[in-house]
Formats: C-alpha cells, sequence, structure tokens
C-alpha cells in the first residue's frame, strides 16, 4: 500500500489529472452544441464522444503511466534503496500496479461526474421543451408523450452507464498489467508503450483470430501458429465492449458484466505472476 | 571473526555479454572477506573493479554466480538480511516530487513504521543530517550534497545494524563532504557497521578501520588501514619546539649511525582540504561577529 500510495502521489504530482480539465472542456464543447437532430439523437452523441473519450483516456493512461513508472526508477536508482529495503518484489510491482488503478479509477469516477452533469441537464431540459411542445398544441395523446419522454430518458442519465464507465475500468486494469509484464524486461518505456499498443490493437482483433483458427483448415503452420499465439496470450480487449450496447441504452446483461469481471482478475493474476517470473531474479 | 556483520565467502559474479555461452565477463573472481560488526570497512579500486558489484549482491539486488554472501548470518538475497542493512547509492536521485520529510515518511513506511514512532524518527535524522530547514522542500529543489545527506537519511531510517555507501561524497563540495564523513565517524561511534566504496583515497583513510583493495575482480589486499599504509622499514618523529640546535645534535647522531639515513625532513604539511575547511569556518565566523 505503501508503494501504491507513493505511486498515485507521483502521478498526481505529474499533473496527470489536467486531462480532466481537457475532458471537462470536450463537454462544455459537446453542450454547446446543437445538431439538427432529435433530442434523443443528442443525447446519445454526447453519451458516445463522453464515454469514448473516457475509454481512451482509461487504456492510453494505463499504458503510458505503467510502461514510465518502473523504467523511471530502474534509471534513477530509486528502486535500488527501495529494494534494499524490506520490501518483496511483489509487493513493488502491484504497488506500482495499485497505484495506476487508483488514479484510473478516481479519473473515471471524476469524468463520469461530468458526464453524469450534462447528461442530467441536458436531459431535464429535453423533457421540459417537449413536455411544453406537446400540451401547447394538445394534440398528442398521454401515451404519445410518456413514449417521447421514454425515448429521451433511454438516452439520457441512466444507472447503468455505471457498468460502461466500470467496462472502461477492467479494460484498462488488464492493459496496465500487460504493461507492467512487457516493462519487468523491456529496456526501455519506449519499447513497452509500443508493444503495449500493438497489443491493445491485436487484442481487438481477438474474434476474427478465433474464428481463423476454427474454421479455416488451409493456414499454414505458421499462421496457424500466430493465430494460436494471439489467442493464448494476447487478451481478448473485444469482450469488454460490451459496454458499447449499455451506452446506446440497451439494457445490462449482469451475468455477462460478472463474467467479465471474474476474467479480468484471472488476467490479471496471470499477468502478475508472468511480471513476477522475470522480475523475481532481475538483477539490477 | 567471530561478530560477523558481512561475510563474503568464495564469491564470484559472472556477466554474460551474449548469448554465446563463450562470451562473457569475470566481474567478481572468488571473492573473500569479513566485515565486524562496529567496523567502518572501505573498499576501493579503479572503476569496473568490482566493488558497485559486490555492494549490489550484498543488498540481495544480484545473486552471485558462486559463493555467498551473509549480512549478520542471513543470506543477502533473504528478506530478513534487508532489515538489517540500510542503503545510499551513489548520486541517489529519490522522488523528486516528495518533499525531505516525505521521502523519510515513504522509507519510514516500507520499514514498517507507522504514527507517532514515524514521525519522532524523521525529525531525529532530519536533526542529524541537518535538514530541518529543508524538510519542507522538494527534492528537485535540493543541492547534491542535501541530497546525499537525505539519502543517509533514508538509509538509517529503520536503526539499520550496516550501512552500505556507495561514493558517498562524490560530487559533494569540501563542506558537504566533511558533514558526510563526520556523519559517518558518528555512525562509528554508535556502533552501527559501515561499508563503504569509495574513489577518494583520503576520505576512506580517514574513517576506515580496515580496507580492502579490489582489482580487477579479486582482492589484492586487506586489512587493517594502519597495517596497509605504514612503511615498516622507516620511522618518523615529529617534534614540537625544537631549535636548530636540537636538530643539529639529531642529525648528528644519526650520522654516527652507518644503516640509518634520513629519508625526509620538514615541516609536517596539513592537507588542501583541512586548509579550505579552516579558511571557510574563520570567514564564517568572521560574518557572524
Amino acid at each position: 500500500m505503501v508503494i501504491a500510495s507513493s505511486s498515485v502521489t507521483q502521478l498526481v504530482r505529474m499533473k496527470t489529472f489536467y486531462f480532466l480539465l481537457a475532458f471537462a472542456a470536450i463537454i462544455v464543447v459537446l453542450m454547446s452544441l446543437n445538431p439538427p437532430t432529435t433530442p434523443a439523437g443528442v443525447l446519445s452523441t454526447i453519451k458516445r464522444i463522453s464515454f469514448g473519450t473516457m475509454d481512451i483516456f482509461a487504456w492510453l493512461f494505463a499504458i503510458v503511466s505503467t510502461a514510465l513508472l518502473i523504467p523511471k526508477d530502474i534509471e534513477d536508482r530509486t528502486l535500488y534503496t527501495i529494494l534494499s529495503k524490506p520490501v518483496r518484489r511483489i509487493e513493488y510491482l502491484i504497488g506500482k500496479l495499485l497505484g495506476v488503478l487508483f488514479v484510473i479509477a478516481v479519473s473515471l469516477a471524476v469524468m463520469y461526474g461530468i458526464c453524469a452533469l450534462a447528461l442530467f441537464s441536458r436531459e431535464s431540459l429535453y423533457i421540459a421543451e417537449e413536455l411544453g411542445a406537446m400540451q401547447a398544441g394538445a394534440q398528442y395523446s398521454t401515451e404519445e408523450v410518456e413514449a417521447q419522454i421514454a425515448l429521451i430518458q433511454q438516452q439520457g442519465l441512466r444507472v447503468e452507464l455505471g457498468i460502461a464507465v466500470l467496462a472502461s475500468f477492467l479494460k484498462a486494469a488488464v492493459v496496465a498489467s500487460v504493461t507492467i509484464f512487457l516493462s519487468t524486461f523491456a529496456s526501455s518505456s519506449l519499447f513497452s508503450i509500443i508493444i503495449s499498443v500493438l497489443i491493445f490493437i491485436i487484442g481487438h482483433a481477438h474474434t476474427m483470430a478465433t474464428s481463423f483458427w476454427l474454421y479455416q483448415t488451409d493456414n499454414n503452420l505458421l499462421v496457424e501458429l500466430l493465430l494460436k499465439c494471439v489467442k493464448i496470450f494476447i487478451p481478448n480487449y473485444q469482450l469488454y465492449s460490451f459496454s458499447h450496447g449499455i451506452i446506446q441504452g440497451e439494457a445490462v446483461a449482469y451475468p455477462l458484466v460478472w463474467q467479465m469481471t471474474g476474467l479480468t482478475g484471472v488476467y490479471l493474476v496471470v499477468f502478475i505472476f508472468l511480471s513476477l517470473l522475470v522480475f523475481i531474479d532481475k538483477e539490477f | 571473526m567471530s561478530n560477523c556483520a558481512v561475510e563474503v565467502k568464495n564469491m564470484t559474479k559472472v556477466f554474460s555479454r551474449g548469448l554465446k555461452k563463450s562470451d562473457y565477463v569475470v566481474a567478481v573472481d572468488n571473492l573473500s572477506f569479513e566485515i565486524g560488526a562496529g567496523e567502518v570497512y572501505g573498499l576501493i579500486g579503479p572503476n569496473g573493479s568490482g566493488k558497485s558489484t559486490t555492494m549490489k549482491v550484498a543488498l540481495g539486488l544480484m545473486a552471485p554466480t558462486t559463493g555467498s554472501v551473509k549480512v549478520f548470518g542471513f543470506d543477502s538475497g533473504d528478506i530478513r538480511a534487508r532489515n538489517e542493512i540500510g542503503f545510499l547509492p551513489e548520486n541517489p536521485y529519490f522522488y523528486k516530487h516528495l518533499t525531505g520529510a516525505e521521502t523519510l515518511k515513504f522509507y519510514g513506511k516500507l520499514c514498517g513504521f507507522s504514527g507517532g514512532e514515524l514521525k519522532d524518527r524523521i525529525s531525529e535524522l532530519l536533526e542529524l543530517v541537518e535538514l530541518e530547514g529543508a524538510a519542507k522542500r522538494r527534492l528537485g529543489g535540493y543541492s547534491k550534497g542535501m541530497l546525499q545527506r537525505i539519502g543517509l537519511a533514508q538509509a538509517l531510517i529503520q536503526r539499520p545494524r550496516l550501512v552500505i555507501l556507495d561514493e558517498p561524497t562524490a560530487g559533494v563540495d569540501p563542506l558537504g563532504s566533511r558533514q558526510i564523513r563526520d556523519l559517518i565517524l558518528k555512525l562509528k561511534e554508535d556502533g552501527i557497521t559501515v561499508f563503504l566504496c569509495s574513489h577518494l583515497l583520503e576520505q576512506v583513510q580517514e574513517v576506515c578501520d580496515r580496507v580492502g583493495i579490489i582489482f580487477e575482480g579479486r582482492m589484492r589486499r586487506e586489512g587493517p588501514l594502519a597495517e596497509l599504509i605504514q612503511i615498516n622499514e622507516q620511522t618518523s618523529m615529529t617534534f614540537a619546539g625544537a631549535k636548530p640546535h636540537f636538530l643539529a645534535k639529531v642529525r648528528d647522531l644519526i650520522e654516527a649511525e652507518s644503516e640509518v639515513t634520513i629519508v625526509d625532513e620538514g615541516h609536517p604539511k596539513t592537507t588542501l582540504e583541512r586548509l579550505f575547511i579552516s579558511l571557510s569556518q574563520s570567514e564564517q565566523e568572521e560574518e557572524e561577529k
């Protein structure tokens, strides 16, 4: 916990939270736009852009900050003074990971708060406007008014949106654990960042690789080997896109959420274990 | 040696330089020495002689290829050994975003300290290294000497029985260097074992009880400092208040002996460092007046 809280302080003092200001600015710009579409359409756009930005922030921050923290400690020899104290190497690794995850969690929570505030204000405004317009004309039935409001509410602020934020967090946690594994043997932060981004991209082609593996019979040995490697060693980031439906107003499949949380736990354990295998005998 | 702080036994460290088995370098070759509890031991040698590798093995940052290194009876890779060690690396770069007090708090917590005990220990150490005034300043604004002193404070945070110092005065001005030396002597007074590496031989001479001279990974000479540096076949005498006629008598006496010759004669000299420090101190006293 000491290393985790120190990593949080380090990231905070590196002014990483400045990103939140940029996010707030994006929301302000979005709120000032009035595209020629239905109220539900506007709310849907705000959600898609906001949650997309949150997702990008989460995985990008997970890669960059994790790739920087350990090599920086080695380069500055801070690691010597830490590991010469009665600190186990696994404590150091988990501490660094937890620090990064804590900052991501706080940032996502703040961004979600800003987004929720924006959505709620827009949604309330649209409902009031719709009600006013429909009642003024008096040509719509109560059912029609309720259906119109339900349509706006479906694209407005819903508790279920929190699950979409959780999906971004879970994905970022896996990305961070992969990056921490890479940085235990990488010679530079740049290498860890590039390889992590590559793995992230390949991880989004998991389904394609799997279907290739299962249904294509004329693969040559090299292609098959490559596909098997992708399947076994690279996390399936595509699975986390279940949040897209939630953002679009679909119902949440809670068993899937629990399944994804469990799978994230498995990924974390596997990558921390692999990191430890490399790090435990690493010489500095 | 019965009461051993560090016991290096036939330690060899080999680094491979490529994928081929034949491509390797022997950094430390069958090194053996012991450091008694409460001793100040200096390991000296040129760059690449294996000093830092030996220290890293003692700290558990590296494992020996063959042989063993024990710290107070524990294998150097054992976490219990690290409870007993404080380490100051050469040119330490701690977290620049932390203040001096926060740095000590961080390392104290790593060693399991908390609450009032940690707070008291931090104040005690800041006073010891004379950094009370800079406790709330971030390390980014510290001078090299101040960094070295906060580094020494973090090394002492858990009251270790052994302190390992790698080039403790590298890049520090003479006054800062003197402060660090005084701190090493204070540690010795408190019964703490000090194991240091330095290029500054004069400083090693001033603080060490025993010295090992390492070259190309092998121990060339080792033993108590006084024994190592004395020239057994020569004797020196220093007189105070000797008048010319007295010195003439001594010379006559020596010339009468056929086997004895005067090798050197003159006034004892101070060091440039001592001269610099005494001048700085008198300047400071003048300013205070």
